[in-house]
C-alpha cells in the first residue's frame, strides 16, 4: 500500500539542462569535421559541332602537341614561349570568333601536357577548338 | 565617507541557449550540401594558371587512372553517356553560369582516353572546368 502511494507522487521530468551543451557540442563537431571544398581549375568553353568546324580556318593559330614537344603555328616552342606568344595576340580584347585557338594533339599525348596547353590558352583569353584527327 | 557600491549580480539568460543551438544545427543541416565529389583514384595535372573556382558546377566528370569514366560519381560506360547525362542536366539551366562542368582526369592518361570525354562535354553544351593543382 505504501509503495503504491510513493509511485504516484513521483514526477518524471526529462532532464533538459544539458541540451544546450549537447547542441553546442554538435555544432563544434560539425564545424571541425566540415571541409570547405574549393577546387582549383581552368575554364575552357570549347566550341562544339558546327561552331568548331567554322573555327578552323587557315588564319586561326594552332597549337600542336606531339608527345612532350609543343608547336605553335608549326614552330617548336617551350611552354613559357607559348604563353608569351599567346599573350602577344591580345586575345582577350578581340571578338569571340577571333579568339579561337586550335588545339591538335598526337596519339598518346598525356593529359598533363594537354592541360598545360589548355591552361595557357584559356588564361590568355583564348577559346579552344579541339582538332579531331581524321580516321583513315 | 565613501559609499560602498553594491555589486549587482546580473544573471545571464541561458534558458534559450539550447533552442538557439538546435536552431543553428537545423540551419546548417538544411543549408549544407553533401559533396558529390567522386572518390576516384587519379593524380591531377599541374599548371601555373589554375585558379580557385567561384562558379557552381552542374555536373562532375572524372576519368581515373585506369581510364574509367565517372559522371557525378557514378561509373559510365562511354563518353557518349557523359554527353547525354550532361545534356539532360543542362536542360533546366538558364544562364551561362549554370553550364560549368567539372572535369578531373589523371595526368598520365593518353589523348585517346580523355579527349572523347572533353568533346562529349563540349557537345552537350558544358563549359569545362578542368581541375588541376597549382604549379608553384
Amino acid at each position: 500500500m505504501k509503495n503504491r502511494k510513493e509511485k504516484k507522487n513521483r514526477i518524471s521530468a526529462i532532464p533538459t539542462d544539458s541540451f544546450s551543451d549537447i547542441a553546442f557540442l554538435l555544432i563544434v563537431y560539425f564545424m571541425v569535421a566540415t571541409t570547405l571544398l574549393k577546387v582549383k581549375s581552368i575554364p575552357a568553353d570549347l566550341p562544339s559541332g558546327e561552331k568548331a568546324a567554322q573555327a578552323q580556318s587557315e588564319k586561326t593559330p594552332i597549337v600542336n602537341l606531339r608527345g612532350a614537344e609543343i608547336f605553335f603555328n608549326d614552330k617548336a616552342v617551350s611552354m613559357e614561349d607559348l604563353t608569351t606568344r599567346l599573350a602577344a595576340l591580345e586575345l582577350a580584347q578581340k571578338e569571340s570568333a577571333q579568339r579561337v585557338i586550335m588545339l591538335e594533339s598526337a596519339r598518346g599525348t598525356p593529359y598533363e601536357n594537354y592541360f598545360k596547353a589548355l591552361a595557357a590558352i584559356s588564361s590568355n583569353g583564348g577559346v579552344v577548338a579541339i582538332v579531331e584527327a581524321e580516321e583513315k | 565617507m565613501a559609499l560602498k557600491k553594491k555589486r549587482r549580480t546580473v544573471p545571464v539568460p541561458v534558458a534559450s541557449m539550447g533552442d538557439i543551438a538546435f536552431l543553428l544545427i537545423i540551419f546548417f543541416l538544411v543549408c549544407s550540401e553533401v559533396s558529390k565529389e567522386p572518390d576516384v583514384d587519379l593524380i591531377s595535372p599541374r599548371s601555373a594558371h589554375v585558379k580557385k573556382v567561384e562558379s557552381t558546377v552542374v555536373a562532375r566528370v572524372a576519368v581515373d587512372v585506369n581510364g574509367r569514366i565517372y559522371l557525378d560519381g557514378v561509373p559510365v560506360n562511354a563518353a557518349k553517356d557523359v554527353e547525354w547525362g550532361v545534356r539532360a542536366l543542362l536542360t533546366s539551366t538558364i544562364s551561362d553560369d549554370q553550364r560549368h562542368v567539372q572535369f578531373k582526369c589523371d595526368a598520365k592518361l593518353p589523348k585517346e582516353t580523355f579527349e572523347p570525354v572533353l568533346q562529349a562535354i563540349a557537345e552537350a553544351g558544358g563549359i569545362i572546368e578542368a581541375v588541376g593543382d597549382l604549379d608553384e
